[in-house]
């Protein structure tokens, strides 16, 4: 692969020595990042619209057996401890329970099938409901002073190694904005500059004589192209890292500042793995439009013209990313086959945790397919008439 | 040595016949100018020879080897120059030379030496780390043609060097062509303009409608066409045998 480097740092360097690139590559992710922290400033720390007008408040307690009384008042709402049968998790998504209450799940604790080394008690709340945020302060001492009282009868030995506070709006929304917005954050800034990127380097050198010159030059035709195709791929990969690297940066900081997201659904948990995953996605995307890209502009003669042939790309890349935008549920297995709209779907599953090996593989492999059927029709229209004539 | 038999290129998409037979032979050492007018298939005859372009059919020869048998090799040993090269602007002379060096496999220092040689003779070592973008028209032009021969060719191709230049870097360019068939290079010029042929080549060939209609020494041409002139020579051969293809198209109607 002679002259393959050579052609990468070559492109790499014209690109980056393009004053325009501040403009998209710097100025503009800053922009949002501002713009993500300064909304959070706008909003207030109470979640008032949240919190319904509800007669009482209500403790409950699953997995274990316990009667239902009233254990004291606030604002004028009595507070009632009630047991239920259902099973914490279940029970959460029943509209029985309001977003003000709290619910202690002794399952861990009661259960031999369940019981661990070291049990726990969890208390679910709403982190954002300042009635929940109460009564699990309040469901805590309970726990704590009542616990032996509570026990001695029907569980005579059991303890408990501690009390895990579990957010139930952090658990259900985290990464329902990111995953909702991912695709189309990521697929409009990729092929916007793809577009931008292919055009130049390419169609650019074919108008400026340069593409000419390398030509003559004893580089393989397939350096050539994929020196080409890398540094477009690269570039705009960065590019588009910096501005999902600053959304989650952004969360971050409106986590750290205490206050609460605009929407109430922007929280933003992402592992490792995610990460990871969502990269060589991402990688294959961008290397994938880049090829496209590359060879769409080898028929062109300048950027002008290689840029108004990719809009028909640009704009089905952008209305698969909106379509998934709009989805609900799972979808059937044959979405996983359709180009561009596949990848939306699998970032939108890595985030919400409902990726399945099956369609992350399919996925995967359509989409290689794609990229090297690309490359072969751009070599050999890289060896065509059209464009050395 | 390249030799150029029957030589024939079809452009698929359009039909064109842009070049039907052409013949040639450019030995090392010779500056050989291929004349013709406008639309002759000049320019397609240059990048068929390059490499460029593949031929419908005939044969193109460098050194008796075919080159489709050894078309990377034989771009090591070859440049090919228009008035219309024009580098990426946003670069110094000294990082396009850096560039097209590797691209030959050229070591550092071979690099190096060749750029100060050729920076030198064109006077543009001043300007190495100014952008290529700033330059002048002329300056421009010296700039493609050094870095153009950065990986010392044997064979250079020019398609019409000296177009829109001032008489200053003209006169340059011509003096380091004869330079350059000084040390046993294979010049193909091609050119329209008479005079520049008439001053440099050693032969000429001259091309009508795609077709070789004329090869031999220049001091030759005006003897061979029984005219004083080489304009003469020029216009009683392209006269000849672009009537005579206009009579045979019209007849095939």
């Amino acid at each position: 692969m002679h002259g393959l480097g050579t052609i990468f740092g070559h492109e790499m360097r014209k690109i980056l020595k393009d004053k325009g690139l501040l403009l998209g590559f710097v100025l503009l992710p800053i922009i949002s990042l501002a713009l993500t922290v300064t909304m959070t400033f706008l909003q207030p720390k109470t979640n008032s619209e949240e919190e319904q007008d509800v007669e009482v408040y209500q403790m409950y307690f699953s997995g274990m057996q316990i009667g239902t009384y009233n254990i004291g008042t606030m604002d004028d709402h009595e507070i009632w401890v009630k047991p239920t049968s259902m099973k914490a998790e279940e029970f959460i998504k029943t509209s029985d329970f309001q977003k003000c209450d709290v619910l202690v799940d002794f399952s861990e604790v009661t259960d031999p099938v369940k019981k661990t080394d070291s049990p726990c008690v969890r208390i679910y709340y709403y982190e954002h409901n300042t009635i929940s945020n109460y009564l699990k302060m309040s469901a805590e001492s309970f726990v704590r002073d009542a616990f032996a009282n509570l026990t001695k009868r029907d569980y005579e030995g059991v303890q408990f190694r501690e009390i895990e506070f579990v957010d139930i709006k952090e658990k259900e929304d985290s990464n329902l904005l990111i995953a909702m917005l991912l695709p189309y954050m990521l697929v409009l800034p990729l092929t916007a500059n793809i577009s931008n990127f292919a055009s130049d380097t390419v169609a650019g050198d074919k108008s400026r004589g340069t593409f000419y010159q390398v030509m003559l030059s004893p580089v393989k035709p397939l350096s050539l192209i994929m020196g080409k195709v890398l540094s477009v791929s690269v570039i705009s990969l960065v590019s588009s890292m910096i501005y999902i690297g600053l959304d989650v940066v952004g969360s971050k900081i409106r986590k750290q500042l205490g206050t609460r997201d605009l929407f109430g659904f922007a929280d933003v948990h992402i592992t490792l793995v995610q990460v990871l995953l969502i990269l060589a996605y991402t990688i294959l995307l961008s290397y994938f439009f880049s090829n496209l890209g590359v060879l769409i502009s080898l028929f062109c003669k300048d950027v002008s013209q290689a840029q108004t042939a990719q809009i028909p790309v640009t704009l089905i890349c952008t209305v698969s990313a909106l379509m998934s935008m709009f989805r609900f549920g799972v979808s059937p297995a044959i979405h996983y086959f359709i180009p561009v709209y596949n990848l939306c779907l699998i970032f939108q599953d890595l985030l919400n945790g409902r990726a399945s090996l099956v369609n992350m593989l399919n996925v995967a492999v359509s989409l290689l397919i794609l990229a090297v059927g690309v490359l072969i029709v751009t070599l050999l229209t890289y060896r065509s008439e059209r464009v050395r004539a | 040595m390249i030799t150029i038999e029957h030589l024939k290129k079809t452009f698929r998409k359009n039909k064109v016949e842009a070049v039907k037979d052409v013949n040639l032979t450019i030995e090392d050492g010779e500056i050989y100018a291929l004349l013709g007018p406008n639309g002759a298939g000049k320019t397609t005859t240059m990048r068929m020879i390059s490499t460029l372009l593949t031929p419908t059919s005939g044969k193109i020869e460098y050194d008796h080897v075919p080159l489709e048998k050894d078309e990377e090799n034989i771009r090591r040993r070859i440049a090919f120059l228009t008035n219309e090269i024009r580098l990426d602007g946003q670069f110094t002379p000294n990082e396009l030379a850096d560039y097209y060096g590797h691209l030959y496999e050229m070591s550092r220092e071979q690099i190096v030496a060749r750029r100060d040689q050729l920076f030198e003779y064109f006077g543009i070592k001043d300007f190495g780390n100014r952008r290529y973008e700033t330059f002048s028209t002329g300056m421009k032009q010296k700039t493609s043609i050094a870095i153009c021969l950065l990986h010392d060719p044997d064979t250079i191709i020019f398609d019409e060097p000296t177009n829109g230049l001032d008489i200053l870097t003209q006169h340059l360019i011509e003096e380091y062509l004869v330079k350059l068939r000084s040390e046993g290079k294979c010049i193909i010029l091609s050119t329209h303009i008479l005079d520049l042929a008439r001053r440099l080549a050693d032969k000429v060939g001259i091309v009508v409608d795609g077709r070789s209609v004329f090869e031999g020494p220049m001091s030759e041409l005006a003897s061979s066409q029984n005219v004083e002139t080489v304009e003469e020579a020029f216009l009683k051969l392209y006269k000849d045998n672009h009537e005579e293809q206009t009579i045979i198209g019209k007849n095939n109607k």
